[in-house]
């Protein structure tokens, strides 16, 4: 190859003055400098905007928990969350000029007045909730409106499937899922969820691919299993409600309770509301009467008494009494009928308030307080339910005369049913006051002993002797039970002013089957105005009810006349179904 | 020492494209786990919803409701009862 004229003469090699490369060197020398300078900016200092940039990527979240179920004794629900929807609204993004169709079937949606969201979405903020716990449906059909704007977050919404029946005993939360009464109040700490949270980074497409660490993992709820048996509770429900209408009284209440465990089978009110639908509700659909008022419980008393002077050698159930005339002070002590002499059971079947009178004047205040108190009588169950009330029993240094016998027959002295229903236990379980529960139980707890067994037992009969024919309640009778209670009919107290002529508490306080008693039953029905106001026309038809559907429920073989109806268990339909089983 | 400089080279080349590549797959598998867990979480709550319908249609009280007015049905009398004992 030529080599070019050009490069080969050696008199146009350029020399260049030294200073010049050096120059060069230096200027790379100083843009690295700059460089690593800028680096260290970056690093250190002025690292804001990346760190801006940065957070776009990272996002901080919250892990919702579920609030725990409330369950009946068969694992039945009673009270669940389930999702629902917080609907947002937007006011810099919602179209001022939206179609009035859209608007209309938002409207409809949010059940709302379209007047009222167009004047919600003219406040200056950021955002409105428009309306909260949206069901998951209609969320959906709001979401297919598609409005520029509108949008929804995820929620927890608390339903009750058994309505009204069961509400005073589950009671609800507020929006937030805090509960504000019943159980719900009262095992707020254990069913509330703790929710967790987390730090992490998100791509471009939205997808969680890092996890930053301040990892807390939700917590959901406890669940709770109430003692309640559903089935049961539905029945006294009804039952009660429909006491309470035929009769046209004011309200009604009942209590179921096992008699050999304590536990709460139904608790039941009327007047009652929806959890569900909260809205216009008032103090008397609130009130969960069975605990929280207190009356005087009249001849629903008479058996403490009598079973108090048995149990202390002082009579024997057929132990006659010269009924006759009473006369205490200037107050003269009635009863409905006029009799001359009655046996202790009879003073019991016929509920004379004179016999049981005669009979609390031979005993000393001091032993009937303590006979009251070791029932219950005086103090607020211990049961676990807000709101639970102790009732008035006043010290025995003050009783007079007079009083100590008006106790007797259950006047001067106030208890709630449930302390009614409670007190009966000692008489289904052989003498021994059962401690209460709203919760389900696994064993049978101890109770404490009140009254020997043998007078529980002598009492029974004569509870039992009151829902037989000359009794006064017939109508407590169950086909196929035998059962026993006592009625009680009290006149009002109108506080300072006495007694009210005509408005009247009508109880019936029993226990069922009596073979082997299994349940014990109060019910009450307030102020009734038609259809007779006697414990025994009013109260006693609604026990009867109960326990014959309990009975079933619990399954409980009949005790009375039994022959005809039991097969022997060589018959061969029993054999098929024993097979079966 | 020249080839072992080199051999070093690559394989630390192999091992910073391996990291990469690790990287990406843990991100990719934290967001599928991601998508099960809320897919999980979407499965519970429409368990939880499933369940409240099925409840609130096996009410006893509806079913007595039912059962008396669309097929006229009634508890059966006490004399038309038969119990008998179950051979254990």
């Amino acid at each position: 190859m030529k080599s070019s004229p050009a490069t080969s003469a050696s008199s146009l090699v350029l020399r260049l003055p030294m200073w010049r490369s050096r120059m060069v060197l230096f200027l790379m020398f100083m843009g690295f400098v700059a460089l690593l300078g800028r680096a260290f900016w970056i690093q250190g200092p002025g690292n804001s905007f990346y760190e801006q940039k940065g957070k776009r990527v990272e996002r901080f979240e919250i892990l919702p928990a579920v609030r725990g179920k409330i369950l009946d004794r068969n694992g039945i629900i009673l009270a669940t969350s389930l999702e629902a929807k917080t609907v947002i609204a937007y006011p810099e993004t919602f179209p001022a000029d939206l179609p009035a169709t859209k608007l209309q079937a938002l409207a409809k949606l949010l059940e709302m007045n379209e007047k009222d969201i167009r004047k919600k979405i003219t406040e200056s903020k950021s955002q409105i909730y428009l309306k909260r716990q949206v069901e998951p449906k209609v969320a959906k059909l709001i979401k297919e409106l598609d409005i520029p704007g509108i949008s929804m977050t995820s929620e927890y919404r608390r339903y009750y499937p058994e309505a009204e029946s069961m509400a005073h005993i589950v009671g609800f939360t507020d929006v937030v899922e805090k509960g504000i009464d019943g159980m719900e109040k009262e095992h707020d700490a254990t069913l509330e969820g703790k929710a967790g949270q987390r730090r992490v980074i998100i791509d471009r497409l939205g997808r969680v691919v890092e996890d930053l660490g301040d990892y807390q993992a939700p917590r959901n709820g406890q669940d709770l299993v109430l003692s309640i048996d559903s089935k049961i509770q539905d029945l006294a429900f009804k039952e009660v409600k429909a006491a309470v209408l035929l009769h046209h009284a004011k309200a009604g209440g009942a209590v179921v309770l096992d008699a050999q465990t304590g536990e709460v089978l139904a608790l039941a009110n009327w007047p009652s509301y929806d959890p569900n639908h909260r809205t216009n509700l008032t103090g008397e659909q609130l009130r969960n009467r069975v605990l929280t008022d207190t009356f005087e419980p009249g001849s629903t008393m008479k058996p403490f008494t009598i079973a108090l002077s048995l149990d202390k050698g002082k009579i024997t159930p057929n132990t006659p009494f010269e009924i006759g005339h009473l006369q205490i002070g200037n107050k003269v002590i009635t009863d409905t009928h006029s009799y001359s002499v009655l046996t202790v059971s009879q003073i019991i079947q016929k509920s004379s308030n004179i016999g049981t009178s005669r009979i609390a004047l031979q005993l000393q205040p001091e032993d009937m307080w303590g006979m009251f108190t070791s029932v219950g009588f005086g103090q607020a169950p211990k049961i676990g339910f807000p709101g639970a009330v102790s009732g008035r029993l006043r010290p025995y240094e003050k009783w007079g005369k007079l009083d100590q016998a008006t106790m007797s027959f259950g006047y001067g002295i106030s208890v709630s049913l449930f302390q009614l229903a409670h007190a009966y236990t000692i008489f289904a379980r052989d003498g021994e006051l059962t401690p209460i529960s709203m919760r389900k139980l696994d064993s049978r707890p101890v109770g404490t002993k009140v009254i020997s067994a043998k007078t529980a037992a002598e009492v029974r009969s004569m509870l039992e002797l009151v829902t037989l024919e000359g009794g006064t309640a017939p109508k407590a009778a169950v086909e196929g039970y035998r059962v026993g209670g006592k009625t009680g009919t009290a006149h009002k107290s109108m506080g300072k002013s006495g007694y009210s002529g005509n408005k009247y508490d009508g109880f019936f306080s029993g226990i069922a089957p009596m073979s082997a008693p299994r349940i014990v039953v109060a019910v009450i029905i307030d102020e009734p105005t038609t259809g007779g106001y006697y414990g025994g026309d009013t109260a006693a038809p609604v026990f009867s009810k109960v326990v014959s559907g309990a009975l079933k429920v619990l399954n409980v073989q009949p005790d009375n006349n039994l022959k005809d109806l039991v097969m022997n268990s060589d018959n061969s339909l029993a054999q098929k179904v024993a097979l079966k089983q | 020492m020249n080839r072992a400089v080199l051999i070093l080279i690559i394989a630390l080349m192999g091992c910073a494209l391996m990291l990469v590549t690790s990287q990406q797959k843990t991100r990719m598998l934290f967001a599928e786990k991601n998508r099960l867990e809320l897919q999980e979480r979407r499965l519970n709550l429409e368990y939880l919803r499933l369940e409240y319908e099925q409840r609130d249609l096996s009410k006893s009280s509806r079913i007595i409701d039912l059962a008396q007015k669309q097929l006229h049905m009634s508890e059966p009398k006490q004399d038309k009862r038969k119990y008998f004992k179950v051979q254990e």
